[in-house]
């Protein structure tokens, strides 16, 4: 009994925190993507600075009519942002935010693999959605989800394959428990690789063509509203959130820190993925958006390459110094 | 010298973080009223007593906004024997502003300087029928029109003004020096306060006069065109009247 | 089809030896397990079964995602972590993605395809049982009297897998990569053959369109492709 309360209770913070999380991304970004642009972002909603803005969104998305175009196929059309979201909430499971078994929902024995794996289903969400929406710009925005998805996984993989080369495990505490400072540099291609990849995987600017605006409106969610648009958006903040904490703890130590890891190492590991986070809402406002065929190009000539190098590099020096 | 691959985008991300350091350029709106340039059009307030019923400005607007009904009085005659005179008095005088193009032809055309630009915007309404206004709103707007902003130094005199002088200066060569010194004083007085300083400045930025009195003469109209809006009681008879008659001249200038 | 009959084979006979309907042991007791994996082998079979009956295209690729989620989760039952993982990844991440991919590039009408059906469907159905009856004798009769220990240390740890797929299976292996990294050569030789009979055209194009508005005339001037690149020297 005492252990199914555990199991209860750890799905209850990672439930809270898939909860919570995105939304301070979110509202991060609103404010600091405000402020680079020279503006102040949302002020008024809760009094202060504007702080419940996106508790204000929820609530009006919330409210908004639930349409489904006549032509949609039904039930896919409304499956899309459960089949998006939820695989975001399984990673949080496995990502661990400090040492031991007490900071990570679940430890798991490939948990690279686990994360991985689970990170690609979330675009079968996009894909459904564009293809069931009846809509051209919708059916466009899937197909690039999906060009997008199969030359930027690779890369990914191969960054993470690398690190876990380097650590001689691919449970994700393992890794962590591994890592020593001079990974940092050793690994740096692969963390910068595995970011970027993860970025276009997420299609977060600089890599949203999926949702390019000017040419296809919002891509596979153009038809969608309310509380389920809602729910796709949600998607990309989590998602977000993953990305960070994955590159905090695969390649930027998690824990460790140059003082205070026993106890406080929760707090690096937070901090880290804060710091990612304001870097992915930065790039966003500095960079414009790849066209596509460059955004193709980017992946097999420059990243896939670049991590091929860092796996070479891991084997060498993995075998020089054992 | 090629510059070294991915500088550009290095800068790029400079911008933005040094941007997101520094103040914001938002006007917080409806806590802070927006500073306004003194020529804004924003609503087209009627000064009432300069108004004849001449219609040309309803005549020239392109929007037919502008509705004016009036009636003809006879004015009995002024002296024991004398002929009766009749003049129009204005019934109604109402803007659609949601009509009007805020093209300001009215303004320009008016030939005796009734109609005026305010910056005043929020007068937006939930039906569009009310945004026609009569004549007390439009005369409400009327005291909200800022004084023309002062000529720029060294600027051509305003062609009232030199007039004005001109006859000053007639004046005081046909009479005693004596004579002028109280005539100035009572424009100084109707200068006071706030506008002395513009006044001031304008003597230092001007070219020397060669006397006090015409000096005087050129500092008193602009003053006397804010002492109209601080005052807003109808007053038909004497200053505002040559006080906002410098108003046109000046836009011809700009 | 086959995963079906493997259920049955594998779940019958409990590797504890407790009948299924005995009482339960706790959370996620072998039996619980059992159950799990019986209930996850038939939506698995269902799944598949639907996917190849339905005549609508994208619904069969997403009944696919199910079959061979509903596969990792087996693997996920019998402590094959790795494998499961390996599954999702590859299979429902990439070769589903890649597949609906085609489909809505070439084809993928909203409701039924009149053509998704096939005059072959019985040959096919004896195929499919020849094949899956096949598979499942020669599995039986190989692991006849093998039995996954679940309450032991898990047996297909990522840790087991790598060790005994680089120990004792590493010639296999290693040719099947040799295998695969053929049949990538030969798939890249192949697009880069058939694009390189008649790229010149479009090459040249490509690169005046960048150059000059002069580029229809130039296209088929023998000179053409060497015009723009002077104007770019010499700017």
């Amino acid at each position: 009994m005492n252990d199914a309360l555990d199991v209860a209770l750890r799905l209850l913070i990672v439930f809270v925190v898939f909860l919570t999380f995105p939304l301070i991304v979110g509202q991060t970004e609103h404010k600091v993507m405000a402020h680079m642009q020279g503006r102040l972002g949302p002020m008024y909603a809760g009094g202060f600075h504007g702080w419940a803005q996106l508790i204000a969104d929820g609530v009006k998305f919330a409210q908004k009519e639930d349409v489904v175009p006549a032509g949609a196929d039904r039930r896919i059309f409304q499956l899309a942002p459960a089949v998006a979201l939820l695989p975001y909430l399984l990673v949080l499971l496995a990502i661990p935010i400090g040492p031991g078994e007490g900071a990570v929902g679940q430890v798991l024995d490939a948990g690279v693999f686990f994360v991985l794996a689970v990170m690609g289903v979330g675009v079968l969400g996009s894909l459904m959605a564009g293809w069931a929406s009846a809509n051209k710009f919708s059916l466009l925005g899937g197909l690039r989800t999906a060009a997008q998805l199969l030359s930027y996984e690779l890369p990914m993989l191969l960054a993470a394959a690398s690190v876990a080369m380097a650590a001689g495990t691919v449970s994700l505490p393992g890794i962590v428990d591994a890592f020593e400072w001079w990974w940092l540099p050793w690994q740096i291609t692969g963390a910068l690789v595995f970011f970027i990849a993860g970025l276009a995987e997420l299609q977060r600017p600089p890599f949203d063509m999926p949702v390019a605006d000017s040419e296809i409106i919002f891509g596979a969610y153009t038809e969608y509203t309310g509380l389920r648009f809602a729910l796709f958006l949600l998607a990309e903040y989590a998602g977000i959130v993953v990305l960070c904490g994955l590159t905090t703890v695969l390649f930027l130590g998690g824990w460790h820190g140059p003082w205070g890891a026993d106890g406080l190492g929760w707090v690096w590991t937070l901090l880290k993925t804060a710091i990612l986070a304001f870097v992915v809402i930065w790039l966003r406002v500095t960079y414009p958006r790849l066209r596509e065929d460059q955004l193709q190009k980017f992946s097999w000539t420059l990243l896939v390459p670049l991590s091929l190098a860092q796996i070479a590099l891991t084997g060498i020096v993995k075998v020089v110094i054992s | 010298m090629a510059p070294i691959p991915g500088s550009g985008l290095a800068k790029g991300l400079a911008v933005t973080l040094r941007t997101m350091t520094r103040k914001t350029v938002t006007e917080q709106y409806p806590d802070a009223q927006p500073d306004l340039p003194p020529r804004t059009r924003g609503v087209i307030g009627l000064f009432e007593e300069n108004c004849t019923v001449c219609m040309l400005c309803a005549r020239e607007c392109p929007d037919w906004c502008i509705y004016i009904d009036s009636h003809k009085e006879t004015v009995p005659a002024a002296t024991p024997g004398g002929r009766e005179r009749s003049r129009n008095v204005l019934d109604r005088f109402a803007i659609d502003f949601s009509l009007c193009m805020y093209c300001g032809i009215c303004i320009e055309v008016c030939p005796f300087d009734a109609l005026f630009w305010s910056p005043e915007f929020e007068y937006a309404e939930t039906d569009i029928r009310e945004l026609t206004h009569e004549r007390d709103k439009l005369r409400e707007w009327m005291w909200t029109v800022p004084a023309p902003p002062a000529l720029d130094p060294g600027a051509e005199e305003p062609k009232e003004i030199a007039a004005a002088r001109k006859t000053a200066e007639k004046l005081a060569a046909q009479q005693a020096p004596p004579v002028t010194e109280p005539l100035a004083d009572e424009q100084a007085r109707a200068a006071e306060g706030p506008t002395r300083a513009q006044g001031d400045s304008q003597q230092q930025t001007d070219q020397p006069r060669p006397s006090s009195s015409p000096t005087s003469g050129l500092a008193g109209p602009p003053s006397d065109r804010s002492a109209a809006d601080d005052r807003p009681q109808p007053d038909p008879s004497a200053p505002a009247q040559p006080g906002t008659s410098p108003r046109p001249k000046q836009e011809g200038q700009e | 089809m086959t995963y079906a009959l493997a259920t049955a084979v594998t779940a019958h006979p409990g590797p504890s030896g407790v009948p299924l309907a005995a009482a339960a042991h706790g959370f996620l007791s072998p039996t619980g397990v059992e159950i799990a994996f019986l209930l996850v082998g038939l939506l698995t079979f269902g799944a598949a079964l639907v996917t190849v009956t339905t005549r609508q295209l994208v619904h069969a690729a997403l009944w696919l995602v199910v079959a061979l989620g509903g596969l990792a989760v087996e693997y996920l039952l019998l402590t094959a972590e790795f494998i499961a993982w390996v599954q999702v990844l590859i299979y429902v991440g990439s070769v589903v993605v890649l597949l609906l991919f085609g489909l809505m590039l070439t084809r993928a009408p909203i409701g039924r395809s009149p053509d998704a059906d096939s005059g072959n469907r019985w040959a096919a159905l004896a195929v499919a049982v020849a094949a899956a009856a096949a598979l499942v004798w020669v599995v039986v009769d190989a692991f006849r009297t093998t039995w996954i220990d679940l309450d032991g240390p898990a047996a297909g740890s990522t840790e087991v897998t790598g060790a005994s797929l680089f120990q004792h299976w590493v010639l296999p292996f290693e040719a099947l990569s040799v295998l695969l990294l053929a049949a990538l050569v030969g798939a890249i030789v192949l697009s880069r053959k058939a694009r390189a009979e008649k790229s010149s055209p479009p090459v040249n194009s490509r690169a005046s369109a960048g150059g000059s508005p002069v580029v229809p005339e130039s296209r088929n001037h023998p000179s053409g492709g060497h015009r723009p690149t002077e104007q770019e020297g010499a700017r």
